[in-house]
């Protein structure tokens, strides 16, 4: 908006303020800026040389930089041997779930990557609901890298054709949910039903049936590699979320028992490490249930991985219901509305939204420490490595390309995990109302 | 009909919530009545040790690496308390450590030299999203992939780096009535010395003069240490504490003296230190981006040079936004250093483990449960009492 106002003292003509010449006056050129100011070199000089001492700094990390791309490049590229995760390939995903003991005389390759076509399908309906934006980014760059070990060239003996097929078949699931959600109009909710369903599908197949041809029973004790995690996480994150409200309400309320209860059960999981709760859950879960109610590690591992993150939640929560205005549930019981309706929909939608970072944050915590499960002898996707590293020797010097290749892995699940949070607070506006 | 204050029961407030409460507590009572039972039932039927007689027994288990001293005949109660002291002090250094690691993380985040900062953001993206569990072993590869011990480094004549351990000089007592002595001495030292600097800031901000606050409470803590230092060597004869350097001896060159940290310490500690920074930097950088920016212009109009708008200014705003997530990442590093066992350090988490082999697991679990809760609730404690100064000050 650059409108112009007569000055309320007006300098005498030919004159500018302080005997200057006037700016743009006649036969005057208005000179553009310095060179130096605008620019690459402008910003190079704001950014990088502002100063002597910036000038150092911006040289010593400039070499630093150098010296690690250098040596990290010529690592990767050249010293590193990478055929440990190339003899892995597979295994990394679903661990010994494949085997011939996990499953004697069939081959069992083909639930879990139903489970990844399921996975897909689903990425893709949310995707054709958003029309684009990061659902979209998400929903390609999985069916991209997914495709990608489709055409890689090596294990051909490990990796048959059907295994390829089904890899690159997730291409059509994501295209077909796509469809199926932008030409019905699918809602948000439907969706998440569908990922419900998914759910309950997922663990039906992996588990199999006694009697069902083709789907024989799996014990739960060879689920394995980066499908553990991701049960564990998803489990996790699903259902610590309602117990973790729950809590925080309870420990909120003025009814002195329930919140005794809850400031108990909280504190409690809070202040013990996740492993040595682990652990002991290992002895102590099997003691405390009768000797007929039979439970297996991996119930064991999700219920106390559960409940560890539902009492970080739990705060969570709490945080943002205590930054709540008292105004908004003072209106709401004002305009009628019962204590239970002024929490559900006034209170805890907005304590949540508030919140979001810290609730994903805590997701990825609860996503990294799935990895802590093989204090039970679980054979999540570092353990199983790992193992697979003692077993054969030939590979006991490249252990540190597992690591880094893990590394790797993870990052990207949690980097976009919080990059989903940072879309998703930009959308909801949180900080501008 | 039922009525309490002129209202069915049914429909009253008061009622309603009690007796919700009350069937909650009761089920919540029945079913851990309900799991002590099966636990105890199960304990006398497959025979299961238990009790708390194991405790004065000798537990006959060496334990790698430990900062008191410790003999597999010492009994399981020193035993575990040994280990208690362990991990209580890998967290005391990797809390100093990543504190440290953390505030230059997060400064060099808000740099202006876009390259300072763009460096640290790759920092803390990489290091918080990866699992910790990995990063610890991967540092102990890095750590046993170094030379071995006759080999190894040797920086400065003192620093002895290899693949076995890091060792370093370190102040060792000479006699413990000398020690004790001057320790005490040296803590009132720095009491008076904090005093001073208490004093003189009082007074400078009361004045106007300058009264270099922070010299005089570091001259005053020296001086009486020093003071302090000559007088107890002069009664007890000789210097409380001496620098024990580390020594190479024997054919294998084995390090004798100084400190030694064993590899597991080393990657348990370089873990833990660069993973909890990461998250630190991020508090740091939020708390003083929480403070507005007309603070710092005022300060600055005000005349007072960065420096000190950092230091009277900005710092003391920031650390109100900073300390509470501060002290629950202390926690988190805390309990995440129970993930030494997996690299072979013996903290308690990992000498429970073992010791759930040869004596009752229900009653080592409550211990060490005890243990870790009154680590938490420790922490809890001092940011109460923290969040309750700053309220009360106001400002």
């Amino acid at each position: 908006m650059a409108a112009t106002y007569p000055h309320p003292n007006p300098p005498p003509e030919g004159e500018g303020i302080n005997g200057n010449p006037p700016p743009g006056g006649e036969g005057m050129t208005r000179l553009p800026p310095p060179r130096t100011e605008v620019g690459v070199i402008g910003w190079l000089r704001a950014n990088l040389f502002s100063s002597r001492f910036d000038s150092a700094l911006t040289v010593v990390s400039l070499a630093a930089i150098v010296a690690a791309l250098w040596f990290g490049l010529r690592w990767i590229f050249i010293t590193a041997d990478w055929t440990v995760i190339s003899a892995l390939g597979g295994l990394l995903a679903i661990g010994p779930y494949n085997t011939e003991q996990a499953c004697p005389g069939q081959n069992c390759f083909w639930r879990p990557q139903i489970v990844l076509l399921m996975v897909t399908a689903l990425l893709g309906m949310a995707w054709g609901m958003a029309g684009g934006g990061t659902a979209r980014r998400i929903a390609i760059g999985a069916a991209v890298i997914v495709t990608l070990f489709a055409f890689l060239p090596y294990g051909f003996e490990r990796m048959g054709m059907d295994v390829r097929l089904l890899l690159a078949a997730n291409v059509l699931t994501t295209l077909a949910g796509w469809a199926i959600a932008r030409y019905t109009g699918m809602s948000g909710r439907t969706i998440a039903l569908c990922a419900v369903a998914a759910f309950v599908i997922t663990l039906a197949l992996l588990r199999g049936a006694t009697g069902v041809p083709g789907l024989q029973p799996v014990s739960t004790l060879h689920w394995g590699g980066l499908m553990l995690n991701l049960l564990l996480a998803v489990a996790g994150i699903v259902i610590s979320f309602p117990i973790g409200i729950a809590l925080a309400l309870g420990r909120r309320s003025n009814l002195p028992v329930v919140k005794l209860l809850c400031v108990v059960f909280i504190e409690v999981f809070r202040g013990v490490p996740l492993i040595t709760l682990l652990f002991m859950s290992q002895v102590l879960v099997p003691l405390a249930f009768p000797e007929d109610f039979q439970t297996n590690s991996l119930l064991r591992a999700s219920i106390i991985i559960t409940l560890f993150s539902s009492a970080y939640m739990a705060e969570n929560i709490r945080g943002g219901l205590q930054a709540l205005h008292s105004g908004q549930a003072e209106a709401a019981r004002a305009l009628g509305l019962p204590a239970w309706q002024t929490t559900l929909f006034i209170s805890l939608p907005q304590a949540i939204r508030n919140v979001i970072p810290a609730i994903v944050g805590q997701f990825i915590a609860l996503f990294k420490d799935t990895t802590l499960v093989y204090i039970i002898g679980m054979l999540d996707v570092l353990e199983f490595g790992r193992a697979f590293i003692q077993g054969n020797a030939e590979y006991l010097a490249n252990q540190k390309e597992l690591f880094i290749f893990l590394a790797v892995v993870f990052w990207i699940f949690c980097y976009t995990m919080s990059y989903v949070s940072q879309r998703v607070e930009e959308h909801l506006g949180v900080g501008r109302r | 009909m039922l009525t309490y204050q002129g209202v069915e029961v049914w429909r009253h407030t008061k009622v309603i919530q009690w007796t919700l409460q009350i069937v909650s507590a009761i089920v919540v009572v029945a079913l851990v009545a309900w799991f002590f039972t099966n636990i105890a039932n199960a304990v006398q039927d497959r025979e299961i040790p238990h009790g708390w007689g194991f405790l004065d027994r000798a537990y006959q288990t060496p334990i790698g690496h430990t900062f008191l001293p410790y003999e597999s005949s010492d009994s399981y109660a020193y035993a575990l308390g040994v280990a208690v002291v362990n991990t209580l002090v890998v967290s005391i250094v990797g809390v100093i450590l990543a504190t440290a690691l953390g505030i230059f993380v997060g400064v060099a985040r808000l740099s202006s030299n876009w390259l300072v900062s763009k460096l640290a953001t790759v920092y803390i993206e990489f290091f918080r999203n990866v699992p910790l569990l990995i990063q610890l072993f991967f540092w102990f590869y890095i750590v046993l992939a170094l030379p071995p011990v006759r080999e190894g480094y040797v920086i400065g004549g003192g620093l002895y780096i290899n693949n076995a351990a890091f060792s370093m000089p370190f102040p060792n007592a000479t006699g413990t009535a000398g020690a004790v002595v001057w320790s005490l001495l040296a803590a009132g030292a720095l009491a008076a010395g904090y005093a001073a600097f208490r004093l003189l800031t009082a007074r400078e901000l009361r004045t106007g003069q300058t009264s270099y606050p922070l010299y005089a409470g570091v001259a005053t803590a020296v001086v009486i240490g020093a003071i302090s230092w000559i007088v107890v060597s002069l009664a007890a004869g000789d210097a409380p504490f001496f620098i024990s350097s580390p020594e190479p001896q024997g054919r294998f060159g084995r390090i004798a003296e100084g400190f030694t940290a064993p590899a597991a310490l080393v990657a348990l500690l370089v873990g833990l230190v660069t993973y909890t920074a990461s998250f630190i930097a991020e508090i740091v950088r939020a708390g003083i981006q929480s403070v507005r920016r007309g603070q710092i212009e005022a300060s600055r109009a005000l005349g007072l040079s960065p420096m000190e708008t950092l230091r009277y200014v900005t710092f003391p705003q920031a650390l109100r936004v900073i300390i509470p997530p501060l002290i629950s990442q202390f926690l988190n590093l805390t309990k995440n250093s129970s993930l030494a066992g997996a690299i072979g350090y013996a903290d308690l988490t990992a000498v429970a483990k073992t010791m759930t082999q040869l004596a009752p697991a229900v009653s080592i679990y409550l211990l060490i449960m005890v243990a870790y809760l009154a680590m938490s609730l420790t922490y809890s404690l001092i940011g109460n009492l923290y969040n309750r100064q700053i309220r009360f000050t106001g400002g």
